[in-house]
């Protein structure tokens, strides 16, 4: 009898050793959380600024190889968050992975939109500043042709461009998580209803839409996430790995910033309200956004859990252009683990690295 | 996996994992819950008259703001603002000047990019695949 109990004393030994452990590590990173006054450092990148316009930076990341593909790629983030969430720490940043796949990489940051930013509209973002963005990563690299990676709204700026300028010089397009069909939007497509929905009177009012505005909106959508995080937190305090992440997440998702207002107003008559993107009916700077005229290749990346730009959203991507090399990739997951996380370093990077090498050159 | 006595190693792996899952269930329940709540006419009317609300409060709230700091004399968010505009055109200015530099420099054969990487990789990188091709 001693010989077969014996496993499970030990088993039940080391599960409360175990535990114990964990419980000590909570403890000493429970404090060292609540005491921490360092943020953890992200978007650390070495980078240059090559361009700057108002709050706008134009980032050229130093290559990390000899050799780099002919192509430079340029990331065009979204006016709704900070751009570090394609360049965390070490191991978990996208744009180092990549750099280390020998890529050219540059980075449109929008910045924080200042209150006399609020007059700003699509088109001095399509029509204006990315165009001058283009013209520096032309001027820094010798090469005419650039590919465009886009995450959620900068993927819609970026079909934009490509839309109402079919004869610019780009080789590619890669949309992560960029909603085109409004009607799919869920709930945002809810709590903008026309009929109880004052827009220009929010609008005329704050300016730019403030960002806990913002943060509220996107709270709601999952009310419960908070605080079930915070006891998921409390179950992992043990684990460093879940703790760094944890808190690299919780910074990004609470450091909101405001929503340029003219640019809001745009967005949500003419793409939520009248899903003009979708229908073909959009025109930004006097000129029509035919993405039928898109005829580079086009890569889709959408998350099948993305609450924020739902698949039923992003998913028609690719049926709406004129390209015959279309991609699309759906994975599991939500908006922000598509493109970072466990998930997009074992999944989203390895497929955008392979199929952007083959048309780089 | 089964062990000897027929166990599932799943049943006898890690005792929170029960809880775990019911965690990650009950979170799934009450985001739907709330999901469908708010995704009803009535919501949005609701919602639609919070943010007429806000609005309006924000707007008196700003009105009210301005002139208080008037009586003061101290300068109002819309001074700010005007400043910001100020030296916005300023930095636009500066950019145009760096620009027209940069162009006389490169005439002048000086790299206008002292300050910016130096570092040219060559851009005759290719994928694994394509390499594989054409050494064969």
């Amino acid at each position: 009898m001693a010989t077969t109990r014996q496993p499970y004393t030990k088993q039940f030994v080391d599960a409360a050793q175990s535990q114990i452990d964990r419980n000590r590590e909570r403890a000493k990173k429970g404090l060292e959380i609540l005491l921490a006054r360092e943020e953890p450092a992200v978007g650390m990148t070495p980078k240059d600024v090559i361009y700057s316009r108002g709050t706008l930076r134009l980032y050229h990341y130093r290559p990390w190889t000899d050799e780099v593909y002919r192509v430079p790629i340029v990331l065009v983030m979204s006016l709704v968050s900070k751009p570090w969430i394609l360049d965390l720490t070490t191991g978990q940043s996208f744009v180092q992975h990549l750099l280390q796949q020998g890529f050219d990489v540059f980075m449109v940051d929008w910045g924080v939109p200042r209150p006399e930013d609020k007059n700003l509209r699509i088109e001095d973002y399509v029509d204006d500043l990315m165009p001058r963005c283009f013209e520096e990563v032309q001027k820094a690299t010798g090469e005419e042709e650039y590919t465009i990676l886009g995450y959620c709204m900068g993927g819609q700026l970026a079909l934009m461009y490509g839309g109402i300028n079919p004869d610019a010089p780009i080789k590619n397009l890669i949309c992560a998580a960029t909603p085109v069909d409004m009607e799919g939007m869920g709930l945002f497509k809810t709590w903008t209803d026309q009929r109880y929905f004052d827009l220009d009177r929010l609008v005329d009012s704050v300016g730019n839409i403030p960002p806990d505005l913002m943060l509220r909106s996107f709270e709601m959508l999952r009310p419960s996430d908070r605080w079930f995080s915070y006891v998921r937190l409390l179950d992992n305090l043990w684990d460093p790995m879940f703790v760094m992440g944890y808190r690299i997440m919780y910074k990004w998702t609470n450091e909101q910033i405001p929503f340029p207002g003219e640019t809001y107003r745009q967005y949500v008559r003419e793409l939520m309200w009248e899903n003009k993107l979708m229908n073909g009916t959009l025109d930004v700077a006097g000129k029509r956004v035919d993405l039928k005229a898109i005829k580079f290749p086009v890569f889709n990346a959408v998350a099948e859990h993305d609450h924020i730009a739902p698949y039923a959203a992003t998913r028609p991507l690719t049926s709406l252009v004129g390209s015959d090399d279309t991609e699309d990739v759906t994975l599991k997951g939500g908006h922000v683990s598509l493109v970072a996380g466990k998930n997009a370093i074992g999944r989203l990077w390895p497929r955008v690295a392979e199929w952007l090498g083959e048309r780089s050159v | 996996m089964a062990d000897g006595n027929g166990r599932t190693e799943s049943a006898s792996a890690d005792p929170t994992e029960l809880w775990r899952n019911w965690l990650t269930e009950t979170e799934r329940q009450v985001n739907g819950f709330f999901n469908e709540v708010m995704g009803t006419d009535a919501f949005s009317r609701v919602a639609g008259n919070y943010m007429d609300g806000y609005s309006v409060m924000q707007r008196s709230l700003n009105q009210g703001m301005e002139r208080y700091l008037n009586t003061f004399n101290l300068p109002t968010h819309s001074d700010i603002v005007e400043l910001g505009d100020r030296l916005g055109s300023i930095e636009e200015r500066l950019t145009t000047i760096e620009g027209n530099l940069r162009t006389v420099s490169e005439k002048a054969g000086v790299d206008p990019a002292a300050s910016v990487t130096q570092l040219k990789p060559k851009r005759t990188r290719r994928p694994k695949s394509q390499k594989k091709n054409s050494s064969s």
